[in-house]
């Protein structure tokens, strides 16, 4: 059994492409995986994994050479990363960096030699195809077709394939380390090689540069050009996505905490994070994809985690393609085989267009989702054009509530799945999961806490989105819902002998184990201040919290165990949840240390953010090493929770009402985007100063009152002290 | 055919035309690239080999995803094989290990792309047709994974 994560990744991305590597030089990253240790390193393209580990071995006539035990220096500039090697008197500066649009990257070494001798070099590059989405993570393709042209080698796979091209043309090819002449091969290829020669001279730099890019076959036709261009001059390519990297965080807030210097930085960690997800993997679909390594695809729930965050930061164009591209793969029809139902939103989608539905969830994200992006940005027009969408989401939810309780059901969407393929496949896979909601491998059947306050949440956004409309049959049967709903949840899974609400409802009775997913109804102000505060506290104990986060289950719980993925181990989005439950029933010293414990999850994973962490101690296992999920929530907490924010551009409103630990003296929040203006917040014990650029007046409304800020002005306010308790769901 | 699978392959060609009606025949197109990629690469077609030692056959990747299993169960025509009557190795490999000794602490890895061969002591005539299901405990993600495949027994 493997144990440890693994080296510190190194990831490299483009809006379309990715690789990842351990550092050594070579395109290899082995991490632990479900326990196992498996080969992330590689190359991917439009969400497709295209190959498996690129290694380069070279050999001076006397003595080979690989990159790992000659590497003398590394660093990482931008998106590039760069080594530098000693092999004898020969030194190889060796640089990796993704390209968008072909998606792919290029590895390019600049080799010199020390003395005054030439030396022949022959440099070998050796890789593993894949040709598969990673959303269907544990499969190699057993078959492929390779074929040489005068530009490179080109391997396919049904849809999905990668072209090679190098500035030196190979001397020899390999397949499976045999040797190949070239032309047309069909069948396994478990290996492609190539040797490539070059002369490297006294005093000269001799270039080697590939690229490999790919994904749908389709998108290759015409990318000869381009790719052919960036072969030549890589340089102009790289230098245009560095502007659109800084520009990008130009346009983004700045947060100075002096009190808390590790939130400050964790913050910078978790924007960093999220840019890193940002994708454009073709097919005009715009997203972010869940994570790394095993996660790189689009899975919407974790985009409707993640958006947002990205609300804060000021990407309404992302968030509103985001959205978008989500609603356009809305099932129109019962779709079995996919997991389908009218009206629900898809899980996963990735370029061919493929996509699946079958969770209880996502679908349910999409409507407060839209809300918050009208309130952010202003722009009703593009909510309008959702509605129907949007109703269709309300009409599956109404169809899954249950007349006798007024809750939604959860459960039985992967076996609806598997029933649906059984007659048809030879060749049948799946998994006995009972149950699709974000713990999707464990049983919350029927009515998971979490899921009815999405619910509620969702009910509650279409109708202030579409108050004539929000469903098919209009707003009436909406509002008895949420009003329904309201009434039931703080009732129904009441548990007073753990003072908190119980996971679910089967069969007419609490599921009584505790969950951290019930602070959702806490949040959302489900329960009364007082009763979220107590809520709050009872997930800090020392069976649910430990100091690096908090579980998905209570230590005491008869089912946990500690290196379970749902039932045990630490998850950072579960932490935000009570970060999140603890400010907003005003328990600022709780909340802050809540989000202190994320925070130093980021710095002891050097920049990453890990999906999880063992329950008995602070170490990732099964763990994607950058996860949307651990970084989005923490943002947005930072911004409605922390600084207590609710923007409303329609009414020129934005609510300020921080909940600052009593020990902290200052805050700033500098340049959040807000209509046609920016607002900048400086909180000086007890004053908050408001500076605003836009150009018309800005009203702010913050616990003491409300106060109007000139367009291009400032203005000034005492906040009372203690914060209050905030209690709704933002 | 089984009954019922007329109204199931009526269905499937149905939500095919729903698929491509709303999508374009592009989705349809990539759905079947992942579908039949999925169906060719998990079982290794015609492994399935019968002799003196029994049964074995190969998977060239995992079920669903890799992982550490700690368990195994195999059935084939709907009879359970004891866990001491049947092993899993590194397809290729010398060493078998029986299904019996696996546990959490001691669990097989299977990971993509890596072949992995069962042999169980089950005897069945070359030329029979066989029905084999397997199941996979996975401590990190406890649900039951499993494969199951129809093939016709060849001889080793």
């Amino acid at each position: 059994m493997a144990t440890g994560p693994g080296p510190t990744p190194i990831l490299l991305r483009s809006l379309s492409a990715a690789v990842l590597a351990d550092g050594s030089g070579d395109l290899a990253l082995r991490r632990e995986a479900r326990g196992a240790s498996e080969e992330w390193g590689g190359v991917y393209g439009q969400l497709v994994r295209l190959t498996g580990p690129w290694r380069l071995r070279f050999w001076d006539g006397a003595r080979e050479y690989g990159l790992p035990e000659t590497r003398a220096a590394r660093s990482t500039v931008g998106e590039r990363w760069r080594s530098e090697h000693r092999l004898g008197s020969i030194v190889v500066r060796q640089e990796i960096a993704p390209t968008h649009r072909p998606a792919g990257a290029i590895r390019t070494v600049r080799c010199s030699v020390e003395g005054d001798r030439p030396v022949q070099l022959t440099v070998h590059s050796a890789f593993r195809p894949y040709l598969l989405p990673t959303l269907v993570e544990g499969i190699r393709p057993i078959s492929y077709r390779a074929q040489t042209s005068a530009e490179g080698l080109h391997l396919r796979q049904r849809g999905f394939g990668l072209d090679v091209r190098s500035t030196v043309a190979p001397s020899h090819l390999y397949i499976d380390r045999a040797s190949w002449i070239g032309g047309r091969r069909d069948g396994a290829i478990d290996e492609f090689g190539s040797d490539h020669e070059l002369v490297v001279a006294p005093g000269t730099e001799s270039v080697l540069r590939w690229a490999i890019v790919g994904g749908l076959e389709r998108d290759l036709a015409g990318s000869a050009g381009d790719v052919g261009r960036r072969l030549a001059d890589p340089e102009p390519t790289f230098a245009a996505s560095e502007r659109e990297e800084a520009a990008w965080y130009a346009a983004t807030p700045t947060l100075r905490f002096p009190d808390a210097p590790a939130l400050e930085q964790g913050y910078a960690t978790a924007r960093a994070a999220l840019r890193c997800l940002y994708s454009e993997p073709g097919d005009s679909m715009t997203g972010l994809v869940a994570g790394y390594p095993w996660y790189s695809a689009i899975w919407c729930r974790d985009v409707a985690w993640m958006l947002p965050a990205l609300l804060w930061l000021g990407d309404f164009d992302w968030t509103a393609r985001s959205i978008a591209t989500v609603l356009r793969f809305q099932s129109r029809a019962r779709l079995p085989l996919l997991g389908g139902e009218p009206g629900e939103l898809p899980m996963q989608i990735s370029p061919g267009p493929i996509f699946f539905y079958g969770t209880s969830d996502t679908s349910l994200y999409f409507p407060d989702l839209a809300e918050r992006y009208v309130r952010h940005s202003g722009d009703v027009a593009t909510a309008a054009a959702w509605r129907p969408m949007l109703r269709a989401v309300i009409d599956w939810g109404l169809a899954r509530t249950d007349p006798a309780t007024g809750l939604l059901r959860n459960g039985g969407e992967a076996e609806a799945i598997s029933a649906a393929t059984a007659s048809i496949a030879r060749v049948r896979y799946g998994i006995d999961s009972p149950d699709t909601t974000i713990w999707d491998s464990t049983d919350r059947r029927d009515h998971a806490i979490d899921v009815q306050v999405l619910w509620w949440a969702a009910l509650g956004s279409a109708l202030a989105l579409d108050p004539a409309g929000a469903s098919s049959r209009g707003p009436a049967p909406v509002r008895a819902a949420l009003e329904r709903l309201a009434a039931t949840i703080p009732t129904a899974y009441d548990w007073p002998e753990e003072r908190f609400l119980a996971d679910s409802i089967r069969a007419g009775a609490p599921v009584k184990r505790l969950r951290p997913n019930a602070l959702r109804a806490a949040s959302a102000g489900l329960v009364d201040a007082a009763r979220a505060r107590t809520m709050a506290h009872r997930a800090a104990e020392d069976d649910l919290s430990s100091a690096w986060g908090v579980r998905t289950l209570s230590a005491r719980d008869p089912a946990y165990r500690p290196d379970a993925y749902h039932d045990g181990q630490v998850w950072p989005i579960a932490t935000a949840w009570a970060a999140d439950a603890a400010l907003a029933a005003g328990d600022a010293e709780l909340g802050v240390d809540f989000l202190a414990r994320i925070a130093a999850g980021y710095v002891a994973d050097a920049g990453g953010a890990n999906e999880c962490y063992r329950g008995d101690r602070p170490e990732p296992f099964d763990s994607c090493f950058l996860l949307g999920l651990s970084v989005g929530p923490f943002v947005s907490v930072l911004f409605e929770r922390l600084w207590g924010l609710r923007a409303d551009v329609r009414t020129g409103e934005l609510g300020v009402r921080p909940c600052f630990p009593a020990a902290w003296r200052s805050a700033t929040l500098e340049g959040l985007r807000f209509g046609g203006g920016q607002v900048t917040l400086r909180y000086s014990a007890p004053t908050l100063e408001i500076a605003w650029s836009g150009p018309a007046r800005l009203t702010v409304r913050f616990a003491g009152g409300t106060v109007a800020v000139e367009a291009g002005r400032t203005a000034s306010v005492s906040l009372p002290s203690p914060p209050p308790a905030a209690g709704t769901l933002q | 055919m089984r009954a019922g699978s007329f109204s199931h392959l009526l269905s499937a060609a149905r939500q095919g035309f729903e698929l491509g009606f709303e999508h374009g025949a592009h989705s349809v197109e990539a759905l079947l690239w992942v579908a039949e990629t999925v169906e060719e690469s998990v079982y290794r077609s015609g492994s399935l080999l019968g002799g003196p030692d029994g049964l074995r056959f190969v998977l060239s990747n995992p079920p669903l995803r890799g992982g550490a299993f700690s368990a195994l169960r195999l059935r084939v025509n709907g009879a359970a094989v004891a866990p001491d009557r049947f092993r899993v190795r590194t397809a290729g490999m010398a060493d078998w290990r029986p299904a019996a000794t696996l546990s959490k602490a001691a669990p097989v890895e299977i990971v993509a792309g890596r072949p992995v061969e069962f042999g169980a002591a089950v005897s069945l005539p070359v030329g029979a047709p066989a029905e084999v299901r397997l199941e996979l405990e996975c401590p990190a993600i406890p649900p039951l994974v499993w494969v199951e495949f129809r093939d016709i027994v060849r001889g080793a």
